[in-house]
């Protein structure tokens, strides 16, 4: 039945070849094939004489298994299609378990469980209706007709009205098929069939067969063509095809046909729908690559550590996470092979016969071969080359071996490394991954609003937010300001605060993404305000090192300030330098000595050239004209922390504390002063207060582990990773 | 003024310069004693290998300077780009990720590597 279903592709048989496994695959085929069908022209007959003498051999060795009730050696045409499915069925009890046993005693290194996650199994229905019954007849006897070797003559057939995308099912169903039944047939041979076949349904052969990839296969194949050139030596592709086949027999007892077990354990939207699964990943991974570089050759490296320590016959190291952690990495590997062999079910056989043109397909092969055979053989291949584990880790044997492999392998051997670098590693691993998850949850460059906002509905969400902020509740603040700027888009107050309510709480990544947008609100207002929006852009790249970017807001507020834009020359200077600008914040200076807010931003300038001296005098005067200015005074904090005089820094920040004292940023730079004089329980105090006020300062997340790490408070380094702040608090208490 | 220009390209000559001050401190002080090791880094402002700026971290003496080591070998060369350097010397990515996701290189000892923690570093205060 499921053949039937195959050959006739069921009721949500989809038309686009790409969620539908066999249909892509025969795509591929066909595609592959419509050369050799044309050499088949030149060609003027087969000979049935020599497709008899193949046939012959197969009989013999399905005769030849134990547990094959058959010693028939031919039988009624008729029966042939079925009896040989039931020899197929019937092998299982017997030599073929054992060899696929074996295959899965091997170990082959599986693809970690939650990439499968999704899966979603389900069975085809049956479609009955008299245009399938009519077509499933002429597919058993296309089937039938063939057993002999002759040449399928059809019936002539009514008109099915069959839908475009019923015949590409058809076409391609029926052209993985033939090569199941025709496995011991040449390939001229099975495509004169299916074209025969294809015909009389009137079905065109080729129809949309090389119809361009979806477009998001495009970056797929890029994946995959970057991902083989740097995998040289190549892969196991097989081996990695061994796994997947491994996995996807899953629970199946025995080799049923393989049609079945795809049909029956995936069915076509199964496929569909691990592959949008594993799409994602990949998408993960692209994206990852294009902030970071994840770069396969890393691991390689650690592949060649794992040839290292294979070589360790410590049994400690043998067991040890270290261990684990490598071969969760080379189940990682495969992941990666298999992303390329398997997701895209459109595209793989083509792409496996690109990359590996010399070579017969894998489907050609497994199939000419019968699967028994290509059992037995793999079996026996792997007894002349040893587990599979040793020939990946040989293979790696050939690549460089750096002198960093070896000086580990030297470690291990000598024992210098202790239990806790393998549990690093082991770590190291995990946090990878989620840090990948995380890279996938936030886009960069958008501004990420926060979910379950208490305050989206709320009447005046500005004003509201406006009280916060003034009472100091930062995190609550920002909420109120992202309901009204989700109300108001427009309203470049509630955005402009929003910045500055990010700045406090310590969180520039949002700063800059999101005053960004106001910044340019403001910009086409020309509203004065907006000098405030440059000078916290401005401070806020100087905060994450981003210097050019950071002197073109500085530069920006002098050009649109109404005292000081004279001074700038009228247009924009292709580059900026720094003692450009620095020397026109002095002339403003000089021009009126009495704004603090010149000071300011010099003050902001010379913490970009690391003239702290120079930064800190600037900071200074403008704190004698505005004394109240929290900010001020936790700027010149930093200032003072960055040119080592973290006391005076200390003195700084408690000021600022003493005017707000839920300035985060404070907080979280308090910590910082602590931990950079070697100070680390002191700074833990101080990380963990401003964490409490604000648990999505990631800066002050990280610096916290360091300190933990530096005080020796290994104990508490779960609750950070975890993001306890209730054992934290307790444990560090201010 | 060409000159101020580049060299205020890399991020990581900011945190560099405040290793420098930083090593002068009591804090800087035990970390060279605790360490005792040289390191090179070299940093590329886009790509690894490409225009890279040499900074000898000497945690022997306790100094960093510019260019290629003189006093022989160092113990571990890493390799980074500017922005994964920043990452990896305030936490935000650790040693092993760095190394794993290839954005740090290491040739040289690897004990003296191990070593290689973003506690020595300082870290920068914000405005």
């Amino acid at each position: 039945m499921a053949m039937r279903e195959l050959a006739t592709g069921a009721a949500n048989c989809d038309p686009s070849a790409s969620s539908n496994p066999l249909g892509a695959l025969a795509n591929a085929l066909v595609g592959s094939s419509s050369k050799t069908q044309e050499r088949l022209k030149e060609i003027p007959t087969t000979t049935p004489a020599a497709e008899r003498q193949f046939f012959a051999q197969p009989e013999d060795r399905l005769r030849a298994i134990p547990g094959s009730e058959s010693d028939q050696s031919l039988l009624p045409v008729n029966a042939q299609g079925s009896e040989f499915i039931r020899r197929f069925h019937a092998a299982e009890h017997g030599a073929f378990e054992g060899a696929w046993n074996d295959i899965h005693q091997a170990n082959v290194p599986s693809v970690p469980h939650d990439l499968r996650v999704g899966i979603n199994p389900q069975l085809q229905p049956t479609l009955d209706g008299p245009p399938q019954r009519v077509l499933s007849g002429l597919l058993h006897s296309f089937v039938d007709s063939s057993r002999g070797g002759l040449p399928f003559r059809p019936a002539q057939l009514p008109l099915l009205g069959l839908s475009e995308g019923d015949k590409r099912c058809i076409r391609d169903r029926s052209t993985i098929m033939a090569r199941h039944f025709f496995a011991d047939k040449s390939e001229d041979f099975i495509n004169a069939q299916v074209n025969t076949l294809l015909h009389s349904l009137d079905i065109d052969s080729d129809v949309r067969g090389k119809a361009p990839l979806p477009g998001r296969f495009h970056e797929l194949e890029d994946y995959w063509n970057e991902s083989q050139s740097m995998m040289k030596p190549g892969p196991h592709v097989g081996d990695a095809w061994a796994s997947e086949f491994n996995q996807h027999r899953g629970k199946l007892g025995g080799p049923d046909a393989w049609v079945n077990s795809f049909e029956q354990q995936h069915g076509a939207n199964g496929w569909a729908s691990e592959f949008d699964q594993q799409y994602s990943q990949l998408a993960t991974v692209d994206q990852m690559r294009g902030v970071n570089v994840p770069n396969l050759a890393a691991m390689e490296q650690t592949r060649m550590l794992a040839h290292t320590l294979a070589q360790n016959e410590d049994p400690k190291f043998q067991n040890s996470k270290f261990l684990q952690f490598l071969s969760k990495m080379s189940r990682g590997e495969l992941i990666i092979d298999d992303n390329q062999v398997k997701p895209a079910p459109g595209d793989w056989a083509s792409e496996f016969q690109q990359q590996h043109p010399a070579g017969p397909s894998w489907a050609d092969e497994y199939l000419h071969r019968g699967p028994d055979q290509w059992a037995n053989e793999f079996a026996a291949e792997r007894e002349t080359n040893g587990p599979l584990d040793d020939q990946w880790v040989n293979e790696f044997s050939k690549l460089h071996v750096n002198d960093w492999a070896d000086e580990f392998g030297k470690q291990v051997a000598e024992g210098t490394l202790g239990d806790n670098t393998a549990d690093d590693w082991a770590n190291a691993y995990n946090e990878f991954w989620n840090e990948q998850k995380q890279q996938s949850d936030g886009s960069r460059g958008v501004y990420v609003f926060s979910d379950m906002n208490p305050y989206v509905g709320h009447p005046n969400p500005l004003k509201e937010g406006q009280d916060l902020f003034r009472r100091g509740l930062l995190s609550e603040a920002i909420l109120a300001l992202e309901a009204e700027v989700l109300k108001n888009p427009d309203n470049a107050e509630g955005w402009r605060l929003l910045g500055i309510a990010h700045a406090e709480n310590d969180d520039d990544q949002q700063v800059i993404q999101l005053t960004a947008i106001a910044a340019m609100m403001r910009a086409q207002e020309a509203d004065p305000t907006n000098l405030e929006v440059l000078l916290s852009l401005g401070v806020s790249h100087t905060n994450e090192l981003e210097q050019a970017a950071a002197l073109r807001y500085l530069h920006g507020w002098l050009r649109h300030h109404p005292k000081y834009r004279t001074l700038a020359s009228s247009d924009m200077p292709e580059s900026l330098y720094h003692a450009d600008v620095s020397r026109l914040f002095n002339d403003a200076a000089l021009m009126s000595p009495e704004d603090a807010d010149v000071h300011i931003v010099l003050g902001v300038l010379y913490n970009l050239s690391r003239e702290y001296d120079r930064a800190i005098a600037s900071f200074q005067t403008a704190l004698k004209l505005k004394p109240n200015d929290y900010s001020l005074w936790n700027k010149l904090g930093a200032t003072q922390a960055n040119s080592v005089q973290s006391a005076d820094a200390i003195l700084a920040y408690q000021k600022a504390l003493d005017l707000k004292p839920n300035y985060v940023r404070a907080w979280a730079n308090m910590g910082i002063s602590y931990a950079n004089q070697g100070l680390y329980e002191d700074s833990i105090r101080y990380y963990v207060r401003a964490l409490s006020m604000n648990p999505k300062a990631d800066n002050a997340w990280q610096y916290l582990r360091i300190s933990l790490s530096s005080a020796s408070r290994h104990d508490m380094l779960n609750a950070c990773d975890s993001r306890n702040l209730d054992v934290l608090q307790k444990e560090f208490p201010l | 003024m060409a000159s101020d220009s580049s060299a205020t390209q890399l991020k990581s000559d900011a945190l560099m310069e405040q290793m420098k001050l930083h090593l002068s401190t009591d804090a800087g002080k035990a970390v060279t004693k605790k360490i005792g090791l040289v390191y090179q880094i070299n940093i590329a402002p886009k790509k690894i290998g490409f225009d890279e700026v040499v900074y000898i971290v000497d945690l022997k003496k306790g100094e960093v300077t510019k260019g290629p080591y003189e006093g022989g070998k160092p113990d571990a060369t890493f390799s980074f780009k500017d922005d994964d350097f920043i990452k990896v010397a305030t936490g935000k990515m650790n040693p092993q990720i760095a190394f794993m996701r290839g954005a740090m290189k290491i040739k040289g000892s690897l004990s003296a590597a191990q070593k290689f923690t973003p506690d020595i570093f300082p870290k920068p205060s914000k405005m």
